[in-house]
Order: structure tokens, then C-alpha cells, then sequence
């Protein structure tokens, strides 16, 4: 945690409420200007990675869509497009959008630090460490050393994570506690994949004291509480997120950690919630969804046939050792003939907590 | 909001982004002060104060030291300062936050947000909380003024800001018992991050410095490339560093010859060294106002337009809420004052700020929200 005062996370998180409200309608019309309706754009994707609110990434989304549409030639309307498609994960999309920002002027740091992102989502770690190094020796800060951070957490190089976190928050000179938060909450997911579940928590719980409305935070901290023995913490964690978010995600866990607590009726209720949620997300973002849902169907879901489907898009979108390694374990719960191929040597270590 | 969103790093916490400050006698009493401190431009109803950052207004004796080409402030060393901090919200009503403004004598006055009495005591009277934006604009002709090179202005604009809310200190104070002996003062206002060494987020003093004055890089042939904003706001505004003075003399010189060039005349030029005759000014970056002067409608940039021209002042200077400071700034830098005042075809906020404290209007009815 930051040594020094930081806003508190319910005044951020209602300050990022009135930022939107403030907007209004008129800043989402095609009479604002790009800048207005960027920034509505970056809001709601923003809001959305916080209360882990898939109708608020799908609006911001539709935003960048009608933008491009409107202002096409314009390299910040496709840089905000870029943004957007790569939240659900088309990866592939977001280049080309990144390619015509690039041509259209946009400033080739700007181009370069979202190409990262995208390398990254695709597992393509080494260019997009390369791009990362470079911004970090340039211009040693925050938001630098702090991407570089998340990308050897993703990457599973944890001492380096860590040790590049520690320089990041040393330089942090804000005062929201919202980029902060979301680079605990990294690190957290980083510790849970690799099995170290008490510093797991340790970053999740810092992430959530933050911001305590952090959905995705609290969502992994129950799976981590849960693998702790912890059952009813988590299930306390997991109930309100399961009753009012939109993301399958914490129904399906919520159904998993009942179910091993010897709850079926219950378990049997919120695994039907969760699997109708995620067949509609599969049809409107198949890439999107593909692992997260191919986890579900390979565990609570009970549908090992379904969940190789999904996981062989996922690999196809994405060729991390993650997806590889949900590839593999799909393809062997199938006795898939296909499962010797999927043999994942790099792939990072699955622990029980991890998705 | 003359300094909203002024540079990359005021975009992360709206709460610290400063987005004016006025400074005004008040209207029926010389005696005392007023200076308005605004954040958060374009707040939406729920929008509060951050709790983490030290809202302050800074006041140092200023006097006219020299007039002419080469008119110039001189400066007190010597400061008074009074930090306005607020509370995390308890219990349910969060509609209401307590404040505490420390004086110079390090008493504190505690108020509650959005009570327009105020909090009173050591000579102080303060406000805070969401008030409708006094300050009105079209910004899409500035910058299609700045991208086509050609004045784009419309006799009827459309105001960027209409119908928007602001989050609001007003500090009203007996001047000669806070502030010593003037009657000319130099203040700025700024947002500084809580702790044990403040940390500077933003600092403000005349309006549109770092947008319509030091935004746009394309003029600037010495640092083309560079967001020259977050660095200025970094800096103490009575004490520019000088390795940096020579980067915003640049960006200052090359954008207000770029507005001087937009009637098709020169009224400002630049002397042998290349330097604008306003950037010298403009980089005293604080409101001057003259407190034995009464007050005046429309006084801003009154006292230094006197001093290039020496000749006696007759307004307090400053800044007061209703006036319309971006015809006042175009018609500077356009045509120098020797032409018809220029108009960006907005001549008015929603609604006007009143001569009573808090002085700025009520917050307007929330909009529709954006989804």
C-alpha cells in the first residue's frame, strides 16, 4: 500500500459516477467533440473495470463504434475503438484500428503503449516487452513501470512484478486510489496463479481497501478465501456480487464454493444463473468470453464437451500459457484424442484457486 | 473552467482538477476579499471533495514594479495561506461533507458542504459545494480557430458549458486583518496531495494560461512535440524554475503570436530577443488585484493593460464571476484593445453569479445521464 493520502475509494468511485452523469447525453452525440466523447468512452470502460459491469464495457463499445462512424478521420476516434475491441478481446480488430490511428497522426508512444496492451492480451509477451522496456527507460513513471509490472505479472515473472510494482507506486504522485487498485489487484491474480494464496490475499485485500466496491478484486479474493478454507468468507463476498453484477463470473464461482460446501439446492440455482448468463455473452462476444465461460463448463458446469469448444476459440484468439493450459485440461476431461497436442510445457503452473 | 483538464495528469482525480479561480472586493464592502477556488468541471450531482487533498489559496503583497514594455510585478517572499480540507462523508446523508478552512493563524472554521451560510469565524466566512459553472465558452471554434489558422468564431456560439455544474470554495475575508497591509495582492489557488511533504497537483492563477494560451503545440518550433502543461502546473507559480522558464516563454510567445495573427495585423510585436510583450506578464501567473480599488464588473487584466501602457490603473483587477474573461482575453490577444472588442458569440453563462455570498448561482438540475 501507498505510504501517502489517497482518496478515499467510495468518494473515487462516486466522483467517477458524477464524471459520467456530469457528461451527459451530450457528450455520447456526434455534435461533441472527439475529445468529450474519448473521454466518455475511457469512463464508462473505466467503470466498468471496477464494478465489473460487462453492460458498461459494452456501451463504451458502442460509443467507439458510432464515433468511428462519425469522425473516421480522426486517429483518436480509432485509437478509442482500439481500446474498446480489445476489452472483448478482438484482438486482431484492435490492431487494424491501431494501424489507422497510426496513419491518421496519432503519436506512435500513444499507438505503441495500446499495441502493447494488445500484445499482451494475445500472449505475444516478448514484443510486447519489448515495447514496455522502452517506454519504462524513456520515461521511468507510474503508469510505465506499472505496465511493465502487470505484464511480467501476466506473464508469471513474479519477483520482477513485484520488484517493478514497488518502484511504480513509489512514484505514484495522484491522489486516486483507482490505478493503484487496479495494479494490486494484477498482482493478486498473478500470486493466485501460481498458488501463492496468502499473498494473494494480501493483494487483494489491498486492492479492495482501496477501492471496496472492486468487483473483479473481490471476486478473486473469495476464489483465494475459499482455497484458504475460508468457504463462508467467500460465499459473504460472492453473494452480492453473484445478485447484482452482470458478469457470469461470480454466479459460477458462487455455484462452485456451495457446491463443495455441501449446498447443492443452492449451488444447482446459481450454476443455471450463471450458465444462461454466459451462453448470451458467448453469442454476442464468443472471444470474449470463451475462457472464463470454458472454465465454467469444464467445472460447475458439468458440459467438459462444451467447455473444449470454447477453450479451442480462446486458444485460437489467444495463445497464452493460461489458454493453453485451460486447452489442455479441457481436452483431457473430453479424453479429447487431441490432448498429447495440448501439452502445454510453458505453460504457467495451474493451482486449484486458479481460473 | 479556464484551466479544465489542463494537462494529463489532472484527468486522473476530477476532484483536483482546478477549473477557475476569481478574486473580487466585495461588491458593497472594499474591506473584504473574496476569492473563488472551482474544481471538477462538468460535475455530475454525487460529485464531492476528495478527502486526500489540501485546497489552498496563497496571497503574497504584490506591487507594480515596472511599466512600459518591460512592466513587470514585484513580489513579496513572504506568504499567507489558508488550506480548505474535507472529510469522508459518514452515516447516510452523503449529500453533505464537512470542510475545515485553517487560517493563516492556524485556527480552523468547519462548515458543511453546500450550506450556503457558510462556516464563519477568524475573520473568515467559507463556502463549498456544487454551484452552477460561472464561467462560459465555445470551445469548438477555439479549436477550429487554432486548426485553420483563420478566426472561426460565430456571432451566435454555442456554449460549451451550459447548464454545468462546478464543485466551489468561496473564501470571503477581512483582507487588512489577514492578509497585512496591500492594497495589491498576488493569489493563486492550488490542489496538493495530502501528507507529510504536499505533494502539488494543479496550480491556478489567470485564466486560460494552460488551454487556450500554452495548449496547442504546433506554433511552438522549440518543443513541437512537447505536453509542456503537467510540468507548469508542477511549479510554483512565485517561483518558476529556470531551467523550464525558456520552454514555456517558447510555447507562450509562438501561441500568442499565432492569436495576434488572426485579424491579419501585428498589434504585438515581438521585441529583438523574439519575446512576445505579453508572455512576461502572463508567466507572472497569479490574479493581481488591488484592494483599495472598488469593485468592478469587468476589471481582469485592467491593472497590467495600465502598466504596458503607462498609465494609472483604475480597477481592482482580478477577476469577477460574470465576466465574460473570453472576449476580455481574445480581444487582448487579437487586436491588442485597438479594434472592436472580439466576441466568441457567447455572452453569457446559464445563470448569472449573484452579489450576495455564496455569490455563484445553485447547481443546475441534474441531466439526463449519459446511459
Amino acid at each position: 500500500m501507498i505510504e501517502a493520502r489517497i482518496t478515499d475509494g467510495r468518494i473515487a468511485l462516486r466522483n467517477l459516477e458524477a464524471q459520467i452523469e456530469g457528461l451527459g447525453p451530450e457528450a455520447a452525440r456526434a455534435s461533441a467533440c472527439v475529445d468529450e466523447r474519448v473521454r466518455l468512452i475511457d469512463l464508462f470502460a473505466l467503470r466498468g473495470s471496477i464494478l465489473g459491469a460487462i453492460a458498461d464495457y459494452e456501451h463504451a463499445q458502442e460509443l467507439a463504434d458510432r464515433l468511428v462512424g462519425d469522425a473516421n478521420t480522426t486517429a483518436a476516434a480509432f485509437l478509442a475503438r482500439a481500446q474498446a475491441r480489445e476489452l472483448f478481446h478482438r484482438f486482431a480488430d484492435a490492431l487494424e484500428d491501431l494501424e489507422v490511428a497510426e496513419r491518421l497522426g496519432a503519436a506512435a508512444d500513444i499507438v505503441n503503449h495500446e499495441r502493447a496492451a494488445v500484445f499482451q492480451g494475445l500472449g505475444r509477451y516478448e514484443e510486447a516487452l519489448g515495447i514496455r522496456q522502452e517506454a519504462a527507460r524513456r520515461s521511468p513513471s507510474f503508469n510505465s513501470l506499472g505496465a511493465l509490472a502487470m505484464l511480467h505479472a501476466e506473464s508469471g515473472d513474479a519477483e520482477r512484478a513485484l520488484h517493478l510494482h514497488a518502484e511504480s507506486v513509489r512514484r505514484y504522485g495522484g491522489v486516486s486510489p483507482l490505478p493503484l487498485a487496479v495494479l494490486e489487484f494484477q498482482l493478486g491474480v498473478m500470486c493466485m496463479r501460481k498458488g501463492d494464496l496468502r499473498r494473494a490475499q494480501h493483494h487483494l485485500t489491498a486492492a479492495v481497501r482501496y477501492v471496496p466496491s472492486y468487483a473483479p478484486a473481490q471476486g478473486h479474493l473469495a476464489e483465494v478465501e475459499a482455497e484458504l478454507g475460508h468457504a463462508e468468507t467467500a460465499v459473504a463476498l460472492l453473494y452480492p456480487l453473484a445478485t447484482t453484477s452482470d458478469d457470469p463470473d461470480y454466479a459460477g464461482q458462487l455455484a462452485r464454493i456451495l457446491r463443495y460446501a455441501g449446498r447443492t439446492e443452492d449451488s444447482r440455482r446459481w450454476r443455471q444463473h450463471a450458465a444462461e448468463r454466459y451462453d448470451e455473452l458467448i453469442a454476442r462476444h464468443p472471444e470474449a468470453f470463451a475462457d472464463h465461460a470454458a472454465e465454467f463448463w469444464l467445472g460447475v458446469g458439468g458440459d467438459p464437451d462444451k467447455a473444449l469448444r470454447l477453450a479451442k476459440l480462446n486458444f485460437e484468439v489467444r495463445r497464452t500459457p493460461r489458454a493453453c493450459e485451460l486447452l489442455h485440461q479441457a481436452s483431457l476431461a473430453t479424453n479429447s484424442r487431441e490432448r498429447n497436442f495440448y501439452q502445454c510445457p510453458a505453460a504457467v503452473p495451474r493451482s486449484g484457486a486458479a481460473r | 473552467m479556464s484551466d479544465h483538464f489542463s494537462g494529463p495528469r489532472a484527468l486522473a482525480d476530477p476532484a483536483a482538477d482546478l477549473v477557475d479561480l476569481f478574486a473580487f472586493p466585495v461588491p458593497d464592502n472594499p474591506q473584504r476579499l473574496i476569492v473563488v477556488m472551482d474544481v471538477f468541471g462538468k460535475a455530475g450531482p454525487g460529485a464531492i471533495f476528495s478527502d486526500a487533498v489540501i485546497y489552498r489559496f496563497r496571497f503574497r503583497r504584490a506591487r507594480i514594479a515596472a511599466t512600459g514594455p518591460g512592466a513587470a510585478f514585484g513580489v513579496d517572499p513572504d506568504e499567507v495561506g489558508f488550506d480548505i480540507t474535507f472529510d469522508v462523508p459518514s452515516g447516510d446523508d452523503t449529500a453533505f461533507q464537512r470542510g475545515h478552512c485553517r487560517t493563516p493563524g492556524g485556527e480552523t472554521v468547519s462548515f458543511s458542504s453546500n450550506d450556503e451560510r457558510g462556516g464563519t469565524g477568524w475573520g473568515v466566512r467559507v463556502f463549498a459545494g456544487q454551484r452552477s459553472e460561472p464561467f462560459f465558452l465555445d470551445v469548438h471554434t477555439i479549436l477550429e480557430s487554432a486548426e485553420t489558422r483563420r478566426l472561426a468564431f460565430k456571432k451566435v456560439g454555442s456554449d460549451t458549458l451550459y447548464g454545468t455544474n462546478v464543485l466551489s470554495i468561496v473564501l470571503e475575508l477581512e483582507w487588512a486583518e489577514l492578509l497585512g497591509s496591500g492594497p495589491i495582492f498576488a493569489i493563486v489557488c492550488e490542489t496538493l496531495r495530502t501528507g507529510p511533504r504536499p505533494l502539488r497537483i494543479e496550480r491556478l492563477g489567470r485564466p486560460e494560461i494552460k488551454n487556450v494560451s500554452m495548449s496547442f503545440k504546433t506554433f511552438d518550433q522549440v518543443n513541437r512535440d512537447l505536453e509542456i502543461r503537467d510540468l507548469y502546473n508542477s511549479e510554483d507559480a512565485f517561483a518558476l524554475m529556470p531551467d523550464y522558464v525558456g520552454a514555456y516563454r517558447a510555447r507562450l510567445n509562438a501561441n500568442l503570436s499565432f492569436w495576434d495573427s488572426l485579424d491579419g495585423k501585428t498589434d504585438w510585436p515581438l521585441d529583438e530577443g523574439g519575446n512576445h510583450p505579453l508572455t512576461r506578464l502572463l508567466l507572472a501567473d497569479f490574479l493581481v488585484i488591488d484592494t483599495s480599488k472598488p469593485f468592478q464588473e469587468t476589471s481582469y487584466f485592467e491593472i497590467e493593460r495600465a502598466m504596458l501602457a503607462a498609465r494609472p490603473h483604475f480597477s481592482p483587477g482580478g477577476r469577477w464571476l460574470n465576466e465574460d474573461v473570453m472576449d476580455s482575453i481574445f480581444t487582448l490577444y487579437i487586436n491588442g484593445g485597438n479594434g472592436p472588442r472580439i466576441s466568441d458569440g457567447i455572452d453569457a453563462p446559464i445563470a448569472w453569479s449573484s452579489k450576495v455570498f455564496p455569490y455563484l448561482a445553485p447547481p443546475n438540475p441534474p441531466k439526463v445521464a449519459a446511459r
